[in-house]
C-alpha cells in the first residue's frame, strides 16, 4: 500500500474527510448571524485544530510520534500496525449491502425490502442453500409484519413507487 | 423519601411493567451472550419499540435489559471463553479454566450468585447517593449546565482509554451535529442544506441506532463465522454447590461491589475497569499459596469480576441521572431512551421524574436478580447462542433496525440517518475513534448551546460570569485540568523514557 510519511494512506482518510466537512461547516457557519453561528463556529475552529493534530499525529515523523505520544498513545504507530485490517473490498461491499437495503426501503417499501433483502443476502453474502434463504427471508418479513403491523399497529412505509412520501 | 422508593415499587409491580421487565431481562439475557451486541446494541434496537410504551414501563424494559446483559455475557465466557461483553473477559480468566476441569456449573452458580449481591449491593448505593445528588444539582444554574456539559465531554474523551485527541474529536463532530435543525437562538434554522427533514435537527434514535445496532453488523459482516464452534460439548454440573461458593467468599464479593460501585460512579470509565480492577485486587488480597492458582480455575476469580460488573452497572446510573453524563456506552444509548420519553436527563430529572427514577432502579436490580436465576435455568440455550452465523444473524438484526428506525415517527428519512450513522459509526471502530463521546455530544450539544447564550445574557456578555460563581468556577477548573493532566503526564513519561534511554546508551 503507499505510504507518506511512513504511514499508509488510507490511515490519513478520516482525518482529512473530517477537515474537509469541518470546513465547509465552517464556511456555512459565517452566513447566519453572529448570535446563530457563535457557539457552532467556535466548535468548527477548535475541531479544525484538533483534527490537525490528529493529521499530524498519524505521520511518522518525530513531531508525529510526540503528538501521538501525548495526546493520542493508544493509536501509537506500532500499535496501528498489529490491529487486524480486513480487505478494503469486504469493507465497501458489508458498506454497500447496508445503502442498497436502505435504497430498497426507500424504492419498494419496507415490506418488500425485507425479503428482498434477507434472501440475496442470505444468497449471495452467505451462500445458503436456495430454501434457507427463502425460509429466513419469510420469517424476517413476518417478524417485521407481526411487530409493527400488528402489534404496534403503525402503518409500514410502502415506498416511493407504491404511493410513498 | 422513602414515599419516592415505595412509590417506585409500587409502579413495578403491576403485571404490564413486571412482564416487560422480564421481556427485557430475556432479550438482555440473548443480547449479552453475543460477543459485539451487548446492552447498547439491545437498547439503540429497542429504543423505538419503546415509543408506544409508557415512560415507567419503558424504563422496566430497559432495565430489564441492562440487569440481564451481564449474566448471558458471563455464561459464554465461562463456557466457551468467548466473553459477550469486553467485562466479562476477566470472569473468563477463571472460569473458563474451572469449564475445562468440568466444573462450569460451580462457575456459573458462583456468577450468578455474585452477579445478584453485586447488583443488589450497587442499589443500595445508588439509592443512598441520588437524595444527596439532588440537593447538590439544585445549586445549578445556565453556567454550570453549560460546564458541565463540557466536562462531561472532557471527562469522557479523557477516559477513552489513552484516545484523548479522538475522543475530543468525536466530541467536536457530535456537537456539530447536534447544532443543525431550528436554532432557539436565532429564531431560524441553521446547516440544513435545504433539507426539510433536518429542520428539527438529526433525530437522536435513528442516529444511536446506526452508530450502535446497525456499526456493529456491518463490523459482523466484515469479519464473518460464527463466535463460538465448541459449544456442543459444554457440560454443567454443581450449580448449586457454585450458588453457596459466594456467600463462603464474601469478602471477596464485597470487595468486588464496592470497586464496581466506585467505578461505575465514575463517568466513562465502564466496566472493563471495573471487573479487571476487581479480579487484580482479589489476586492481590489473596494468600502466598492461593495466588498461583488464579487463571488455573480460582473460583474467586469468577467471583470477584462479576459482583463489580453488576454493581457498576447499577451505580452508573448515579451520573448519567444526576448530571447527564454517561458512565458508558450503554447508559449514553439509555439517555436517548429518557429523551424520547420525555425525560431530559441531568439534574432536573431527580426532581420531576422521582416515581420513574426509583421505579427504574428497583426494575435494574430485579433484573439483576432474575437473570441470576434465569441464566442458570438457561445456560444450554444461551451458550448455543454464539453458533449463530453472522451471515444470518446480521440481515435480521439489520430489518429490525431500520424497520424500528422508521417506526419512531414514521419518516423514512429516518433510515437515511440511520444508514449514514451505521457507516460513521463503523468507520470510527475501523479507525479507532471512540463513540461515547458523539453520543453525549448529541445528547448534550443543543441543551449546552442555550445555556451558554443564557450564561453569556446573565452575565453581560462579560466571560468572566464563569468564574464569578463558585460551582461554575470549579467545573471550570475540574475541566482545565482533565485536559492538562494527561498531557502533562505522557510529556513527563516521555522525558524519563529518555532519560533512562540516554543512561542506558552511556552504560
Amino acid at each position: 500500500m503507499k505510504r507518506v510519511l511512513g504511514t499508509p494512506v488510507t490511515d490519513y482518510m478520516p482525518a482529512l474527510g473530517l477537515l474537509a466537512v469541518t470546513a465547509i461547516y465552517l464556511v456555512t457557519a459565517y452566513q447566519y448571524s453572529p448570535d446563530a453561528r457563535a457557539v457552532p463556529a467556535g466548535v468548527a475552529w477548535v475541531m479544525m485544530i484538533l483534527v490537525s493534530f490528529d493529521l499530524v499525529s498519524r505521520t511518522r515523523t518525530k513531531i508525529g510520534a510526540t503528538l501521538m505520544h501525548w495526546l493520542n498513545p493508544a493509536g501509537d504507530a506500532d500499535k496501528q500496525d498489529a490491529v487486524k485490517r480486513y480487505p478494503v473490498l469486504k469493507q465497501i461491499v458489508a458498506v454497500a449491502w447496508i445503502a442498497g437495503f436502505a435504497a430498497a426501503m426507500l424504492l419498494i417499501g419496507i415490506l418488500y425490502a425485507v425479503p428482498l433483502y434477507v434472501f440475496s443476502s442470505l444468497l449471495i453474502q452467505g451462500r445458503r442453500p436456495l430454501l434457507v434463504c427463502i425460509g429466513f427471508a419469510a420469517a424476517a418479513t413476518l417478524m417485521i409484519w407481526l411487530l409493527f403491523d400488528v402489534v404496534l399497529s403503525l402503518e409500514l412505509y410502502p415506498g416511493i413507487l407504491f404511493g410513498g412520501a | 423519601m422513602l414515599d419516592m422508593w415505595l412509590h417506585g415499587i409500587e409502579g413495578l409491580l403491576q403485571f404490564r411493567e413486571l412482564a416487560f421487565l422480564a421481556l427485557g431481562m430475556f432479550i438482555g439475557l440473548f443480547f449479552g451472550a453475543i460477543p459485539g451486541l451487548g446492552g447498547a446494541a439491545a437498547l439503540a434496537l429497542l429504543m423505538p419499540l419503546t415509543y408506544g410504551l409508557e415512560p415507567f414501563t419503558a424504563l422496566a424494559l430497559s432495565g430489564g435489559v441492562m440487569g440481564g446483559v451481564p449474566m448471558g455475557g458471563s455464561i459464554t465466557a465461562i463456557l466457551l471463553n468467548t466473553p459477550g461483553s469486553a467485562p466479562n473477559a476477566a470472569t473468563a480468566i477463571d472460569g473458563y479454566p474451572l469449564a475445562q476441569q468440568g466444573k462450569a456449573g460451580l462457575a456459573i452458580g458462583a456468577a450468578a450468585s455474585a452477579n445478584s449481591i453485586g447488583g443488589i449491593i450497587g442499589t443500595v448505593s445508588v439509592l443512598a447517593i441520588l437524595p444527596v445528588a439532588k440537593n447538590i444539582v439544585l445549586l445549578f444554574g445556565p453556567p454550570e449546565f453549560f460546564l458541565l456539559a463540557l466536562l462531561g465531554l472532557v471527562i469522557v474523551s479523557t477516559t477513552s482509554r489513552g484516545k484523548l485527541l479522538r475522543g475530543l474529536i468525536t466530541g467536536g463532530f457530535g456537537l456539530m451535529v447536534a447544532f443543525i435543525g431550528y436554532n432557539d437562538v436565532s429564531g431560524g434554522e441553521r446547516f440544513t442544506y435545504g433539507i426539510e427533514y433536518l429542520w428539527d435537527g438529526v433525530h437522536l434514535v435513528p442516529a444511536l441506532i446506526g452508530l450502535f445496532a446497525v456499526a456493529e453488523m456491518i463490523n459482523l459482516y466484515v469479519k464473518g463465522g460464527s463466535v463460538a464452534n465448541n459449544a456442543a460439548s459444554v457440560k454443567i454440573t454443581k450449580m448449586t454447590s457454585g450458588l453457596m461458593q459466594t456467600f463462603r467468599h464474601w469478602p471477596t464479593v464485597l470487595r468486588g461491589s464496592l470497586i464496581g460501585t466506585v467505578v461505575g460512579a465514575v463517568p466513562g470509565v465502564g466496566g472493563v475497569v471495573a471487573s479487571f480492577l476487581s479480579y487484580s485486587m482479589t489476586v492481590q488480597a489473596a494468600k502466598e499459596q492461593d495466588r498461583d492458582s488464579f487463571g488455573k480455575g480460582n473460583i474467586k476469580g469468577v467471583i470477584a469480576p462479576e459482583a463489580a460488573i453488576n454493581a457498576k452497572d447499577c451505580s452508573s446510573l448515579i451520573p448519567t441521572l444526576a448530571f447527564g453524563i454517561p458512565g458508558g456506552v450503554e447508559m449514553a444509548v439509555f439517555m436517548g431512551i429518557l429523551i424520547v420519553h420525555g425525560m431530559q436527563p441531568g439534574p432536573l430529572l431527580l426532581v420531576d421524574h422521582q416515581v420513574e427514577i426509583y421505579g427504574l432502579i428497583w426494575a435494574l436490580t430485579a433484573s439483576c436478580v432474575l437473570a441470576s436465576f434465569t441464566g442458570l435455568m438457561l445456560v444450554k440455550p444461551l451458550s448455543y447462542v454464539t453458533l449463530l452465523d453472522a451471515q444470518i444473524l446480521a440481515p435480521m438484526v439489520l430489518c429490525v433496525a431500520f424497520a424500528g428506525s422508521y417506526a419512531i415517527d414514521m419518516t423514512i428519512e429516518n433510515v437515511i440517518v440511520t444508514a449514514v450513522f451505521g457507516v460513521i459509526g463503523y468507520l470510527m471502530v475501523r479507525f479507532d475513534y471512540p463513540r461515547l463521546t458523539i453520543v453525549i455530544a448529541l445528547v448534550l450539544g443543543a441543551s449546552a448551546e442555550r445555556n451558554f447564550h443564557q450564561s453569556m445574557l446573565m452575565g453581560d456578555g462579560k466571560w468572566s460570569i464563569y468564574l464569578n460563581r463558585p460551582i461554575s468556577a470549579a467545573l471550570l477548573a475540574a475541566t482545565i485540568a482533565l485536559l492538562v493532566i494527561p498531557v502533562v503526564r505522557a510529556m513527563l513519561n516521555q522525558a524519563a523514557n529518555r532519560k533512562i534511554l540516554v543512561e542506558k546508551e552511556a552504560a
